[in-house]
């Protein structure tokens, strides 16, 4: 039995909303049985019993990277439509969430994110318009995220139990390899150019490059403990309008 | 500046509240294309406001800012999409021209950002509640494919509520910041103060981007070449 086209699509469409009931006890598990369920329909068709019972099992506790989670809704409507017992569909649910939760939080939330991100944030240092800049940023980080959605429907439809193979094959660590230095070598440009448009918003009392060696010389111990200076980052934001007022009132 | 001088108007802030409906729901519910991220929804907040330039000032200053809290499972990490509108407004509103409205607005954002933290919090409780009968929801799809609905919609109005909230506070703290007498020392104190943050706050996110301490060495590289490109010429 094959699905038709048309609750193909509307499956991949749905992965979108697959956090839109993001909770504790089940994370993404009601949002990928929303997902599934117009495959299941289509499998169980005119026998309500096996509906519910498919529901009740994708019901269950799941969690994944939102984009890599249309892997999952591929292989796991391939294994409904293959007639899979229920105890290995489960099994198969359960392997699934590790490698789809930390692949798409290493190489999309950590890698492709952020590098689009500071590509744009370098290009409006250098002078670029806003549309321009934010253009930048959403087209190809989209085009990496609409591709990776169609890429892991299509490929978790084909592969079904041997997608767990395909993905350790993948070679997103050779590609995380090779992005992150470009991502950090583009963060510190970033940074400089932003420094500068800073200092520049501060008018002439401020001298560009003092400060921005002097701030360069923060984001070194910063490396080495992150937490302590993310805050102390907060601190300085939050102190200067208390040091603003008190150089007002000492005035 | 004079707090009449705010361009902040009603329809505006309609608008604006709107837009922080629907950027909170992109930051996690649907669909996720991240116009939710600051760089983006701060730019929409000042354009809405007639400073698309200013508005992505405070985006690109509060996106470095907000790097180190990547949305990794069930973390908390602020909710950037009202965030970066309610600065990026607030800075448009009280001129988008000085360092002052500047820092007002981005304290603005990061206070919205993590009051919708916690309200995304409470959403995630709320969700927990409305899918716990797991038994009805098997018996019945419709009723789940009415959940997603639901929660579509608690999630725009959180955005919505916690834009409203935050909005003219913002704006107004923004306006008061622009006419504070705040001297040419104050001046280079506060940009100092906000660059040094910045640095602080890339040192600390890269940690979640590079496998290793090897990044800093690239950032400075960028950093260094960046510096020698600006200043270094004849």
């Amino acid at each position: 039995m094959k699905p038709l086209p048309r609750d193909m699509r509307r499956a991949w469409r749905r992965t979108f909303a697959v956090q839109s009931l993001w909770n504790y006890p089940t994370m993404i598990g009601a949002g990928l049985a929303y997902a599934l369920l117009p495959l299941l329909r289509s499998v169980n068709a005119g026998n309500p019993p096996a509906l519910e019972a498919s529901m009740r099992r994708h019901l269950e506790s799941f969690n994944a990277h939102p984009y890599l989670s249309a892997v999952a809704v591929g292989a796991l409507a391939r294994l409904e439509f293959d007639g899979v017992d229920e105890d290995e569909i489960r099994r198969f649910r359960t392997a699934l969430r590790g490698p789809l939760g930390t692949l798409g939080d290493r190489t999309i939330w950590a890698e492709w994110r952020p590098l689009c991100l500071v590509l744009a944030i370098t290009l409006f240092g250098v002078g670029a318009s806003p549309l321009v800049c934010v253009l930048a940023f959403l087209v190809p980080y989209n085009i990496g995220h609409i591709w990776v959605r169609l890429w892991g429907f299509r490929r978790g439809w084909e592969h079904g139990r041997g997608v767990g193979r395909l993905l350790r094959e993948l070679p997103l660590d050779r590609l995380t390899n090779r992005l992150w230095p470009v991502t950090m070598f583009l963060l510190g440009a970033a940074t400089v150019l932003l420094g500068r448009e800073i200092v520049e918003t501060a008018g002439p009392s401020a001298e560009s490059l003092p400060l921005l060696l002097v701030a360069g010389l923060t984001a070194v111990p910063a490396f080495r403990w992150p937490n302590r200076f993310g805050r102390l980052a907060i601190g300085l934001l939050l102190s200067i309008p208390i040091i603003w007022t008190l150089l007002a009132l000492a005035a | 500046m004079p707090l009449t001088e705010l361009t902040l108007t009603p329809t505006a802030w309609l608008l604006l509240v709107a837009l922080g409906g629907l950027l909170a729901l992109d930051g996690v519910s649907f669909p996720q294309v991240m116009v939710s991220r600051p760089l983006v929804s701060a730019t929409l907040g000042g354009a809405v406001l007639g400073h698309p330039g200013g508005g992505i000032l405070v985006g690109a200053v509060l996106e470095l800012l907000s790097m180190r809290h990547p949305p990794y499972g069930a973390a908390k990490y602020p909710d950037t999409g009202p965030a970066g509108l309610v600065a990026g407004a607030a800075y448009a509103a009280a001129g988008a021209a000085s360092i002052e409205a500047l820092v007002a607005a981005l304290i603005g954002g990061w206070a919205t950002g993590w009051a919708g933290s916690y309200a995304g919090h409470a959403r995630r409780k709320l969700n927990g509640r409305l899918v716990a009968n797991t038994e009805a929801l098997a018996a019945n799809p419709k009723r789940l494919e009415r959940l997603v609905l639901g929660a579509l919609a608690i999630d725009f109005g959180r955005g919505a509520l916690i834009t409203a909230g935050f909005l003219l506070p913002a704006a107004l703290v923004a306006g008061l910041a622009a006419g504070l007498p705040v001297t040419g020392g104050g001046a280079a104190f506060g940009a100092a103060a906000l660059v040094t943050a910045l640095a602080a706050s890339i040192g600390a996110g890269a940690r979640t981007t590079a496998p290793d301490a090897r990044a800093w060495a690239m950032v400075l590289l960028g950093a260094l070449l960046t510096v020698t490109t600006l200043w270094g010429g004849p």
